[in-house]
Parts: C-alpha cells; structure tokens; sequence
C-alpha cells in the first residue's frame, strides 16, 4: 500500500461542487449572453457578481460556500448518501482558479476593453459546465501545470 | 445582436459538450507503451511490487486521486506480487516532467522490473484496470 498523498481531512460530498458549478455555468451563459447582446452593464455587474462567489469559495473554502449550504439544506436529504467523499482542498482550488480568471475579466472589462466581461465569463463557463456536467475538474487539473511552470510552490 | 447573443450561447453549450465527450472517451483507459525503468528510489519507496506495481501519480488538489487510489489499493490487494504505490508529484517535479504528466491521476503499470508497460489518464475504468493488469501479469517480459 502507500502513504504520500493521504491525509485527506477536509472531505465534501462530491457532488456539493458539482451542484455549485452548475448554478455557476447558468449565470456565467447569462453573462455571455447580456455581454454579446449589449448589455455591457449588466454584464459587468454579474462577472462582478459571480466572482465574489468565487472568492468565497477560494477565500472562505468550498464547505462554507452558499451554495453548499442550499445543496446541503434542500438537494442532499433527496439524495442516497455519497459513495466517495473528496478533498474540499481541490475544489477549493478550482474556485481560486475561477476567481483569477473572472476578477482579470472584470478589471479588463473596467479598463473600458469591450466584450472583456463576456469573453472572461465564456472562458469560466467552460470549466464549470466540465465539472458540472462531465465531473471534470479543469481548475484542479492546473495545479500541477503552475506548478510545473514555477508559478505555484518552489521549483526544485 | 440578441440573435448574435444567441448563437454564441449556443455555441459555448456546444463546445463544452464535444469537449467533455472528447475527454470522456479517452479518460481512464490504458494505453501500452514501453517505457523507461523506474526505480523505488525514485518515488521515495523501498522496493516495488515483485510481480507489477500500479504507480498511481497524484497532487494534493485532485478530485479523483482519492478514489483512484482506493480502487489501485483494492486491485492490487486482490493479486500476490502487486503493489500500489501512490507519488505527489507535485512534490517530485522531476518525475512529472520525465513522464510528461498533464493530468492527475495518472496511472503507471510496471513489470517487475519497474518498465512502464501501460499508461491510464484519469481515473481508471475498473474493468479495463483489471483486464491490464492480468495481460501484465501473464506475460512479465
């Protein structure tokens, strides 16, 4: 057997993330869709919107999201008990993830540069829809990339 | 531009769907390569398994390295001579960048002695993992 990676403490029922990133990919296909049609304010206003939720997530850690107080008060006692808990670390990290690229979104989309807002927004959406729809965690798949290219951790 | 608005919402949806139905196909199957000798030293373990070792490498911020290395654990435990060997590689860098490591988990199936044999992105399909590891066990050169 082995031992590295062990030590998973903080465990969430997987599909708490999933329903988050679900609710996630829905406002962000809002925010492409108002972004593209013109409504460049209220564009701006969701990404901002969406990304304080994403800081929660990232800052606060993704067990004292609000979501996952609405998936644990009103979807989780319809549901059979998870089979696998996970590590609330990844997900966690996803949500940093979401949050670097929608707060770049937003303070491009404030410098004035049009369609900032809803293309930063489309770029999220993507990694939301995988993890919702397909239980594909892009963000969690960066990790070792920035880690590997020295952005994240020491290079040795 | 509401039709615009329309079509490239359309077209995000879709793109996103191809592209998860482009990862789910390839996810978790093994791939047979032949590859380099691993050493035990290597991954900061004593020995490797005396008839196959099933590499498991991770990072501590993996959704899916968790169950990957239980289902790793159960096969393993079910064969004499197999053993699970699980590595951060975040924390051994120099293994991710002989390995090209793009994704976690990744799963390496090692003869007994240590070549890499077979190769799964993702989180093994326990049926294919199975069917692997006997191929391996069957023909050990």
């Amino acid at each position: 057997m082995s031992a590295p990676v062990a030590a998973r403490p903080t465990t969430v029922d997987p599909r708490a993330p999933r329903f988050g990133a679900a609710i996630t990919a829905v406002l962000l296909l809002v925010d492409v869709f108002l972004g593209v049609a013109g409504s460049t304010l209220a564009s701006v206003l969701l990404l901002a919107a969406v990304t304080a939720l994403f800081a929660w997530g990232a800052f606060a850690g993704i067990r004292r999201h609000p979501y996952g107080l609405l998936f644990r008060r009103f979807v989780r006692p319809r549901l059979a008990p998870p089979g696998d808990l996970e590590d609330a670390a990844a997900p966690t990290f996803a949500q940093l993830i979401g949050f670097v690229v929608t707060v770049a979104g937003l303070a491009v989309a404030l410098a004035g540069v049009p369609l900032a807002a809803p293309i930063a927004a489309g770029v999220a959406f993507l990694a939301a829809f995988l993890n919702a729809v397909f239980d594909f965690c892009l963000g969690c798949e960066l990790y070792l990339l920035l880690v590997r290219a020295g952005v994240l951790g020491r290079r040795r | 531009m509401v039709v615009i608005a329309a079509l490239v919402v359309a077209a995000l949806v879709l793109a996103a769907s191809v592209l998860g139905l482009l990862w789910r196909t390839t996810t978790g199957r093994a791939r047979r390569v032949r590859g380099p000798v691993v050493r035990p030293h290597e991954l900061g373990a004593d020995a490797l398994g005396a008839r196959a070792t099933l590499l498991q490498l991770s990072t501590p911020m993996c959704t899916q390295c968790g169950p990957t290395a239980r289902l790793l654990g159960a096969e393993a435990a079910a064969r004499p001579g197999v053993l699970h060997l699980e590595v951060d590689v975040s924390e051994r860098l120099g293994l991710a960048d002989r390995f090209q490591v793009l994704q976690t988990p990744t799963t390496l199936l090692l003869d007994a002695d240590g070549r890499v044999r077979g190769r799964i992105g993702g989180r093994p399909r326990p049926d294919l993992l199975a069917r692997e590891l006997d191929l391996l066990l069957e023909s050990p050169a």
